[in-house]
């Protein structure tokens, strides 16, 4: 072992011109993984660091629907607790009927707190003054962006439900804003004690009640409640889950990028196992030599191996310093975007995980071609100058190799927060090289047998694809597997884009008006029908509920899969009705009679029924205002959630829940010229009434959904890029090769366009077979996320495609125009004299 | 000039010369200064001509051809080759004449490695536009004994048969003008001593002008002229 670092030290020192590539490709993946990775632990290190004040306190007691109980109060504070409770809301903010914006609504986030708010931190107001002053005479804080929607500014008044406040200041800084965070409506804050006076909080209203509190001991709080207030399906939550919602989020991005990422490693793995071979083509003389002087083929492997790793060492720090100190660097830039600030540092565990990543890429690419090498015996490697095709390396070196690769993927899928996606994705990445590399093979086997076709100078192109030692598979993964990567995500964004914009004209409402309250609904009715542009109404009745059991099992026992258990977490709506909806299509089950008056019956989702193991016949328990409600489970429907329409998962007979306090929920479809004066229709007249226009929650989505995609696609960019250099390697690889060629056929009498024409020719068939995989891939790949990740319709988008076909086209004709140019620019003769 | 009876000068008159070359000179730039490789050559060559160029190593015979076939850029003087100024022409003006008129064999054979035997000798054939490429390409190789190793690579087959593989090449457009640089210096005496047969063999076939760099006497000796190149000039010119 000490001789081969001896040679293989000998042998770096002079160069190791050809694995630069080695070097960049890793480089790149490693960066583009540890950056991620790294980014994420510090938003994660930012939620940790600031989680009691994100969270309001150092736990906080969500009570859902229900006010906080008396008795829940007095507890906590035996318990030596300092509590402070908030509500929240959603609601419409009107301007004054005179000024600039007369009379315009603005849908908010509602946030009435008491006067111990914010246990932890500080609230930010401009003009700087206390909360108590604030909220003094129906003051209110708004953010900023209230104030430029409706024109308004300090001191103006506004009428929030039945009540007018004036503004008095800017809300800058909200310690638990994460924790209470509405995509839907920018924040208004009040005091609790001026919410009564809205008239907001009419029975049934769809509002959220807390209590945060500070105490000695949080965590014996905590671990009492259930016991002493057993049943009551409250949310207790520590500063290490202060905002749940947000580091799902987070993960599920990072599990993105980190596949992307991945993505782009594989394709850095391509660059690697060609700058291998390509290396080992040029050093075989030196190989062959030392084979002859009586070098060993496991001497002339290890040699070779120290060489390559110690270059892939090189490559991978490279990666991990670049995906260390990015997310540093960018932190400023990303502030904006992240829901916390990210906390700048050095996250070791990321940056393991993207070492691990790339040296098991480089071991399962190098270990092949190096293997190869080993095996030649010195005399043939004279004969002909390069590592004859076909030749695999020993047995036990496969079996290595096999092994690495399993490795690979086991910490693929053991290193994701969704092993089954992570599963899946190997699975697909494996296709992918599959088809790329059939792709190849077809593409050799049918230029070899159009080999009459054309000019000469097609004819040439054409069989350069099918020579010995072509490049071809490798071209058209390297071109192409980013490409792909960069199609998948086009695509899913493409159609989630064209989702929110189809659903919008056909049939989705204009406006879902909740808070109805049962005598308001016949005036409600009256003033949209009397709207002009014919508006089409639907109202029904919305309770909340929160299940409490499935099948007798109690719901944090009840085992549901990961996409359905959503439904089991807090309180949910719930609707009842003596005729099936609409469109209702029953999978199972009957629909009650219309006069029925029996024992509580419910039809439920089909999908989320599927989730939770529930049958016709079964039993769910629900608790609706306090009190424990059986429903039977009489039939299943087929609820498409897509039209955006009133949809409950559970519908209940009517009977008992019609009885029980609860407001009504409404649609409203009308032309968007109508929009404003409904709106202003209904809450001139019904203040508290809440008008949600689907159009700004639609809007307010895509804009989320484009933050996500631009990160993928700038992701994804990598993975091109890293494509490029596989690419920018194959082409130099080949160079010497393509530079006799040219010269020999100059010198049989080919002129410059003749031999620029072959390769082009040559490169853009390539790209053209490179971009029909590529969006073939592409299309599996955004089916298989929308179809089994999103659960929605997968919409086919020509143009991407023909995007993706024409980039590839571009890609290859780009590089092989550079590449011929450096060719053609050769002078003959001193090659011709040389050899 | 120390020359024989039988010399003739570089630049005698000769009816219809197919190649006429005045005052060529050739200098490259190098670290150390400038090489002068060629001083000013004068040589005419008649159609139909074999001539052999000899001179030590070094002396610019390589670089002579070169120039003459186009592909090396002189510094300065004329080359005409059938009429046409070499030295005036475009890359693609001397693709072209190379092409039609120039058949070139190499020491080192230069064959496209990736080719099969049959494809390396289409391929000038094929860029000409000649549309049965295949057929005149296979009838070449049968002329020089290789019908049955047409799909042959390169590097599976011996020396000597590449080199019949090139001047099959060679021959394979009908060129006026053969250009030969040590066509046997990388072959056996035995092999070397065939494929020079067949060389001359299919020169009298075609009756090609041959201009042949050797440091064979023996092969020079076939020729019709001897010109001895030496430190960039003619030295001497002597009849066969």
């Amino acid at each position: 072992m000490t001789l081969a670092f001896r040679l293989a030290r000998r042998e770096l020192r002079g160069g190791v011109r050809g694995l630069w590539i080695v070097v960049l490709c890793l480089a790149l993946g490693v960066a583009v993984i540890a950056a991620v990775g790294s980014l994420r632990a510090a938003v994660n290190a930012g939620l940790a660091a600031d989680g009691r004040a994100l969270l309001g306190g150092d736990l906080a007691i969500d009570t859902g629907p229900e006010p906080v109980p008396g008795a829940l109060r007095q507890w906590l504070a035996g318990q030596g607790a300092r509590t402070s409770e908030v509500v929240q809301m959603r609601s419409i903010l009107v301007a004054p009927p005179s000024g600039r914006s007369a009379g315009q609504r603005q849908l908010v986030d509602l946030k009435a707190v008491d006067a111990a708010w914010p246990l932890v931190g500080t609230a930010g107001i401009d003009p700087s003054q206390t909360l108590p002053a604030a909220f003094a005479d129906h003051g209110m804080l708004v953010e900023q962006i209230v104030l430029d929607r409706l024109g308004l500014k300090r001191g103006d008044s506004v009428r929030l439900g039945t009540a007018t406040f004036h503004i008095a200041g800017v809300l800058t800084a909200e310690p638990d804003r994460v924790a209470t965070a509405s995509i839907l409506g920018p924040r208004v804050l009040i005091s609790a004690a001026d919410l009564g006076s809205t008239g907001l909080l009419a029975p049934g209203a769809m509002v959220r009640y807390a209590v945060r509190l500070t105490a000695p001991h949080p965590a014996a709080i905590a671990a009492a409640i259930p016991d002493r207030f057993p049943g009551q399906g409250w949310r207790v939550r520590d500063p290490g889950d202060a905002a749940p919602g947000v580091t799902r989020f987070i993960d599920q991005i990072a599990l993105f990028l980190t596949l992307v990422g991945l993505t782009s490693l594989l394709v850095g793995g391509i660059g690697v196992a060609n700058g291998v071979r390509a290396w080992l083509d040029a050093r075989a003389r030196t190989i062959a030599t030392l084979r002859c002087l009586g070098a060993s083929p496991a001497l002339v492997f290890a040699v070779c191996l120290i060489q390559v790793l110690a270059l892939a060492c090189v490559g991978i720090v490279a990666g991990l310093l670049i995906g260390a100190i990015l997310p540093m660097a960018a932190s400023g830039l990303l502030s904006g975007l992240l829901p916390v600030p990210p906390v700048a540092g050095v996250y070791p565990l990321p940056l393991a995980l993207a070492a691990g990543f790339g040296i098991l890429i480089a071991l399962c690419f190098a270990l092949w071609p190096l293997g190869r090498a080993a095996r030649i015996p010195g005399g043939a490697l004279f004969r002909d100058g390069l590592i004859p095709e076909g030749t695999r390396p020993s047995w036990p070196l496969v079996i290595v190799n096999v092994l690495l690769g399993g490795a690979l993927v086991a910490l693929t899928i053991l290193a994701s927060g969704d092993r089954r996606f992570a599963l899946w994705f190997c699975l697909a990445a494996l296709a992918t090289l599959v088809l790329f590399r059939a792709g190849g093979w077809l593409v050799m086997r049918g230029s070899r047998m159009a080999g009459g076709v054309g000019g000469p100078a097609a004819r040439l192109g054409i069989a350069n694809l099918h020579r010995p030692g072509a490049p071809t598979p490798l071209m058209l993964l390297s071109a192409g597997l980013g490409l792909s990567t960069l199609a998948a995500v086009a695509l899913i964004q493409g159609n989630m884009a064209r989702q929110i914009q189809d659903q919008l004209p056909e049939n989705a409402p204009s406006f879902f008006f909740v808070d109805i309250q049962n005598d308001q609904a016949p005036a409600f009715e009256k003033i949209v029908a009397t709207q002009p542009g014919r508006p089409e109404m639907h109202i029904v009745p919305s309770l909340r509920a929160r299940v409490v059991a499935v099948k007798g099992v109690p719901v944090d026992q009840v085992k549901a899969t990961p996409d359905t258990a959503w439904a089991l977490r807090g309180d949910r709506g719930l609707t009842y009705a003596a005729m099936p909806p609409a469109g209702t299509r029953l999978v199972a089950g009957h629909w009650w009679p219309p006069t029925y008056d029996g024992p509580p019956l419910v039809s439920f989702d089909a999908g989320l029924a599927q989730g939770w193991g529930v049958r016709v016949g079964d039993v769910i328990r629900v608790n609706v205002l306090g009190r424990d409600v059986d429903l039977k489970v009489a039939s299943l429907r087929d609820i498409n959630w897509r039209t955006l329409g009133i949809n409950f998962f559970m519908v209940a007979s009517p009977g008992l829940l019609a009885h029980a306090p609860h407001s009504n929920i409404a649609t409203v479809k009308l032309p968007r010229a109508e929009e404003g004066a409904l709106l202003r229709a209904v809450t001139d007249v019904l203040p508290n009434v809440t008008g949600i226009r689907v159009r700004d929650v639609l809007g307010a989505l895509a804009g989320l959904l484009n933050q996500v995609a631009a990160a993928l696609s700038i992701t994804g960019g990598v993975t091109l890029l890293a494509g490029a250099f596989v690419l920018v390697g194959a082409i130099a690889a080949g160079q010497r090769r393509r530079v006799r060629e040219a010269v020999i056929l100059k010198t049989l009498g080919a002129t410059r366009a003749q031999i620029r024409a072959a390769w082009l020719t040559e490169f853009g068939i390539l790209g053209l077979v490179a971009g029909l995989i590529a969006a073939l891939v592409g299309s599996a790949a955004s089916y298989g996320v929308m179809h089994y990740i999103l659960h929605t319709d997968w919409i086919f988008l020509p143009a991407t495609l023909i995007y993706t076909l024409m980039g590839a086209l571009a890609i290859m004709l780009v590089f092989g125009y550079a590449g011929t140019s450096a060719a053609l620019r050769a002078r003959p003769a001193p090659l011709l004299r040389n050899e | 000039m120390d020359a024989t009876p039988h010399a003739l000068p570089s630049s005698a008159p000769l009816a219809e010369p197919l190649v006429r070359i005045r005052g060529l000179t050739l200098t490259v730039p190098s670290a150390a200064g400038p090489v002068h490789i060629l001083r000013g050559v004068d040589l005419d060559i008649a159609k139909g001509e074999a001539v052999a160029l000899v001179g030590p190593s070094g002396s610019g015979k390589t670089s002579l051809l070169m120039v003459l076939a186009g592909l090396e850029r002189a510094t300065g003087g004329s080359v005409t080759v059938d009429g046409q100024t070499v030295t005036d022409m475009t890359e693609d003006a001397l693709a072209k004449l190379r092409r039609e008129r120039i058949g070139i064999v190499f020491q080192a054979f230069h064959l496209i490695p990736t080719m099969t035997a049959l494809e390396n000798v289409s391929v000038p054939l094929e860029l000409a536009g000649i549309r049965d490429a295949a057929s005149r390409a296979r009838s070449a190789l049968d002329s020089v004994g290789l019908g049955h190793r047409l799909i042959h690579l390169p590097g599976q087959l011996s020396g000597g048969e590449q080199q019949r593989v090139a001047l099959a090449r060679a021959f394979a457009p009908e060129p006026g003008l053969l250009l030969a640089d040590e066509p046997t210096g990388n072959l056996d005496q035995a092999t070397g001593e065939q494929v020079i047969d067949l060389l001359f063999a299919m020169r009298a076939r075609t009756g090609a002008t041959l201009l042949l760099i050797t440091h064979d006497p023996g092969l020079a000796a076939r020729c019709d002229r001897q010109v001895h190149i030496a430190d960039g000039r003619v030295a001497e010119a002597v009849a066969a």
